[in-house]
């Protein structure tokens, strides 16, 4: 689930980054482990009141769950007619209560930070010729620009409907695969214009580990 | 206050293809006004210029040395001079919230993070836009977006702004206010645009046409030739 940062400020915005993701980290490994659905279940409840507690007064940002709706209700009918209800319920809880956490870490963490957080821990792709500087900001791009692609992908399916009055076919998506590497292009001009390149990026990890 | 710097800039024998299409063949030109536009045609090659000067591009014969940095040897320097502002906000905010976007220019700078986080609630503050400091940019105006795009490249204290049709997601309130701001600047700007009457004020407006120099002088006689020339292929077309 990708959803815009929450500027007005809650107490997890005050708990840093690092910690966020560590605990969803070990919390999503739990929720693997968990197998019994009454307790997953239970566990997904105690995931959904955290959310709504911490999120008191921004409930409004639940509506952008909507559109997952329709994909947790497929799986969760693939599940029960291929392995039955207790698994259906346990992978829906299971699925539910992580998107929610990872949510809740975005929702509250600012970008850099999240950045910040991140760049250590991949440190060692270094070794495999992998800046971490790169990844950390790509995982950054994604989150920023999703709302700008969904937004494109409705101004696309917009002009179909107006041409043809009917609903958007699949091989839609190529021109909107254009549309998306149009603005991979633009993106990545406005970085280097600022002075992020993959060379200044590298040139600065040679100079950090000279030190 | 903007970074020192001779304020020159100079294209000696530019070629450049783009798609394999040669564009510039052996292109000169100096400035050293503080206010140059840029017009012509869609493809005539105006972003292909702008871009040449803070080496998103790079030529395939000649040189250019903008404000005492050649591009091709010294682009890694090039972004902490040149600010670029495109034509497209959404394009160039990368972070969700104000003080992000300005401090990551400064972070690319070489700044340390927290500082970089403090001197960017400063800038927004002496701006009088402290309330963007953790405003999500989605929530913002496109002229407000086009605004903290500005401020963004200005953080860096660039000596020279370049702007490719800045004006083209912004109704009129937005276009005036912007243009008052671009008239206060310290730096240089050379700016393309297809809204001619914005470079009443400039000192100098060049029109490219099909890559080469088409007319280059006040802003008055050029404009005019250039509205001619419109006119004219208007009436051999119709």
């Amino acid at each position: 689930m990708i959803a815009p940062y929450l500027t007005a400020k809650t107490w997890l915005h005050h708990v840093s980054a690092g910690w966020k993701l560590l605990a969803l980290a070990a919390i999503s490994i739990a929720f693997t482990q968990l197998t019994d659905w009454r307790g997953l279940l239970a566990a997904a409840a105690a995931v959904l009141a955290l959310y709504l507690l911490t999120l008191l007064g921004h409930w409004s940002r639940l509506r952008l769950y909507t559109s997952l709706l329709p994909l947790l209700v497929g799986i969760g009918a693939l599940q029960a007619y291929a392995s039955g209800w207790e698994i259906a319920i346990a992978s829906i809880a299971r699925l539910a209560a992580m998107i929610l956490l990872a949510d809740l870490v975005t929702a509250t963490t600012p970008m850099l930070a999240m950045m910040d957080a991140l760049s250590p821990v991949l440190r060692p792709l270094r070794r495999i010729g992998v800046d971490e500087n790169q990844v950390s900001l790509a995982v950054a791009l994604v989150i920023r620009f999703m709302p700008v692609l969904l937004n494109e992908w409705t101004k696309r399916s917009e002009a179909w409907r107006a041409r043809t009055g009917r609903r958007p076919p699949l091989r839609l998506l190529a021109p909107f695969a254009a549309d998306v590497l149009r603005l991979a292009d633009h993106v990545a001009e406005a970085l280097e214009s600022r002075g992020f390149s993959i060379k200044r990026s590298q040139e600065r990890n040679q100079e950090e580990n000279k030190d | 206050m903007p970074q020192s710097g001779d304020g020159k800039i100079v294209l000696r024998n530019i070629s450049l293809a783009r798609q394999d299409r040669p564009l510039f063949g052996g292109l000169s030109l100096e400035i050293a006004e503080q206010r140059v536009g840029l017009i012509g045609d869609n493809g005539a090659g105006k972003s292909s210029l702008l871009r040449l000067l803070n080496g998103l591009l790079l030529p395939d014969a000649g040189t250019i040395v903008v404000h005492g940095l050649e591009t091709k040897v010294q682009r890694a320097r090039l972004p902490g001079k040149v600010g670029f502002i495109f034509q497209n906000p959404e394009h160039q905010i990368v972070f969700p919230t104000g003080a992000e976007e300005i401090a990551f220019g400064l972070r690319c700078t070489g700044m340390p993070s927290q500082q970089a986080d403090t001197a960017a609630r400063a800038f927004l503050a002496e701006h009088n836009c402290a309330g963007w400091a953790d405003t999500s940019v989605s929530e913002l105006s496109d002229g407000q977006k086009q605004h903290l795009c500005i401020l963004a490249i200005l953080a860096m204290t660039p000596s020279l702004v370049l702007l490719d049709e800045p004006f083209s997601s912004l109704d009129l309130p937005s276009r005036m206010k912007f243009m008052q701001m671009i008239a206060a600047l310290p730096q240089q700007v050379i700016m393309a645009s297809h809204d001619l009457d914005v470079f009443a004020d400039f000192d100098r407006v060049i029109w490219i046409d099909g890559g080469k120099i088409a007319a280059d002088g006040a802003p008055s006689q050029v404009i005019a030739a250039y509205r001619q020339r419109c006119i004219d292929s208007i009436g051999r077309t119709s």
